[in-house]
């Protein structure tokens, strides 16, 4: 480890630090138990407006007809592989952000997937944990700094990242600034390898969405505001536990319905 | 306190390889140790909560009359639309939906915005779905677990469309006891409500039509109209 990047880790952790000791007097739980929709904070509406409609510009020009095509070319074999491949490169901050938040459990099958992975499964390629019950489960900073207290902050539409939220955009932030890959890559003098895997990243994510885009330009009234809304429940469905693979009614906490 | 004069001495290479040895070291331990945790997980541990209660099977039976007579190429428009309202009013709540979707504005309309509105309200969730089924094919529901949530006593119901392409989706429906028979109230996919995304959705055509109803009416009209345009 750099010196450089030492000091970058030291100053990532006190912030971190300064965060949690500040966030925990005003910490609270969600106990929205009232009869009422989720407001979404979202005071600079119209930037972000300006930003969704250039990402969703970019996106109908270039990013889905490539992802389209990426579909089309390559068989869900392959396309599965680069996606445990990719995740398997982010393993290190899935174990930092895990530990951060006192899931233990998780961090020991986080790094148990990635010595497994890595090894068996050659670099990644084949996600071999899984089949051993070593399911995956993603772990951000965002999330995080949401365990630790932290409120979402206002909406944000990032350019070409699309919807996040003040906190979660520090999270990407964060994450991207330790990310080993990236560390790699700039002390190397070799960036090209970080933009091309963000590249891939981004592509193999946009890849597994087409139908739910497709179907909510098609469907909303107002797309910006549905996909704001969107976004936000996913969002906090994914920071209180709820991913993809749990099986649990997760939707019991949430009162807020018809 | 003074500090400890360690502290202040400039570390020499040889504290620094060292310290080095020790970093490796507790991250060899804690390695081990997170491991011990990972292997001591157990792999499957949530099975059979009650996926055979009255409201799982509702929804098991939903289910499978839903993809049986909605998918399919060989159907036509009007009889898959006739369909889609029919499996929608005998199984949803529709009322409730629609109310909860126009939000605090419900309070603002009129008797005769109300009923415009819930017209306009089930032809455009007939003609979403209508679409959506045009498309499906080889998915199948199957129910996790069903669990009573209060304050209603309603049941939200886990599943998942199992698909041939790609990862399973998650699907939880939440389901109403009512003196015609149980009716689904809402649908979260992967975590994002149905009814509070067109509760979204429509405040925004509200507030930016200047705050009037009429607006979101008229929006609705639209679509219905451009709706029976594409068809011919």
């Amino acid at each position: 480890m750099s010196e450089s990047t030492f000091k970058a880790f030291s100053a990532v952790l006190c912030l971190s630090l300064m965060i949690s000791v500040s966030a925990s007097a005003q910490s609270q739980p969600n106990t929205n138990t009232e009869y009422k929709a989720q407001e979404v904070s979202d005071p600079i509406e119209p930037v972000n407006r300006f930003v969704f409609g250039f990402n969703d510009f970019l996106d109908r020009i270039l990013i889905e007809p490539v992802a389209k095509g990426y579909n089309y070319v390559l068989p869900q074999m392959v396309r599965d592989s680069v996606q445990s491949f990719m995740r398997n490169l982010k393993s290190p901050i899935v174990v930092g952000n895990d530990l951060l938040q006192g899931k233990i459990g998780d961090a020991g099958v986080a790094t148990a997937r990635f010595v497994i992975n890595s090894t068996i499964g050659i670099v990644g390629l084949a996600d071999v944990a899984s089949t051993k019950g070593l399911k995956y489960k993603d772990a951000d900073f965002g999330e995080t700094l949401a365990t630790w207290g932290v409120g979402s902050g206002f909406y944000i539409v990032i350019p070409i990242l699309g919807p996040s939220s003040l906190r979660d955009g520090v999270g990407t932030f964060t994450d991207g600034y330790v990310d080993p890959v990236r560390l790699y890559a700039y002390n190397t003098d070799r960036m090209w390898i970080y933009y091309t895997r963000e590249g891939i990243q981004g592509l193999d994510d946009r890849s597994r969405l087409i139908k739910p885009i497709d179907d909510m330009r098609a469907n909303s009234l107002d797309y910006y505001a549905a996909a704001r809304s969107a976004w936000t429940q996913h969002r906090s469905a994914f920071i209180r536990g709820e991913s993809a693979d749990d099986t649990g009614a997760g939707a019991a906490g949430s009162t807020d319905h018809p | 306190m003074t500090p400890a004069p360690a502290l202040q001495a400039a570390p020499t290479t040889h504290k620094i390889k060292k310290d080095i040895t020790t970093v490796i070291k507790s991250f060899t331990a804690l390695c081990a140790i997170l491991l011990s945790f990972a292997l001591s997980v157990p792999a499957h541990a949530d099975e059979a909560k009650s996926a055979s209660s009255p409201p799982a099977k509702f929804v098991q039976g939903l289910g499978n009359t839903a993809l049986m007579s909605l998918t399919g190429k060989n159907i036509t428009r009007k009889t898959r639309e006739d369909r889609v309202r029919k499996i929608l009013r005998d199984n949803f709540d529709v009322a409730a939906i629609g109310k909860f979707a126009l939000g605090h504005h419900w309070r603002e309309a009129s008797e005769s915005q109300r009923k415009d509105y819930m017209n306009l309200f089930e032809d455009m969730i007939v003609q979403t779905y209508t679409t959506r089924f045009e498309d499906y094919s080889g998915q199948k529901l199957k129910v996790d677990s069903s669990t009573s949530v209060p304050p209603h006593g309603d049941f939200i119901v886990a599943s998942q469309v199992v698909q041939k392409d790609g990862p399973p989706v998650k699907l939880e429906w939440r389901i109403r006891s009512e003196d015609s028979g149980m009716r689904v109230v809402d649908v979260t996919v992967e975590g994002v409500s149905m009814s509070q995304t067109q509760r979204a959705d429509f405040d925004s055509v509200i507030q930016n039509g200047g705050g009037s109803i009429d607006a979101l009416l008229a929006s609705l009209r639209d679509r219905k109209d451009a709706a029976a345009n594409k068809k011919g």
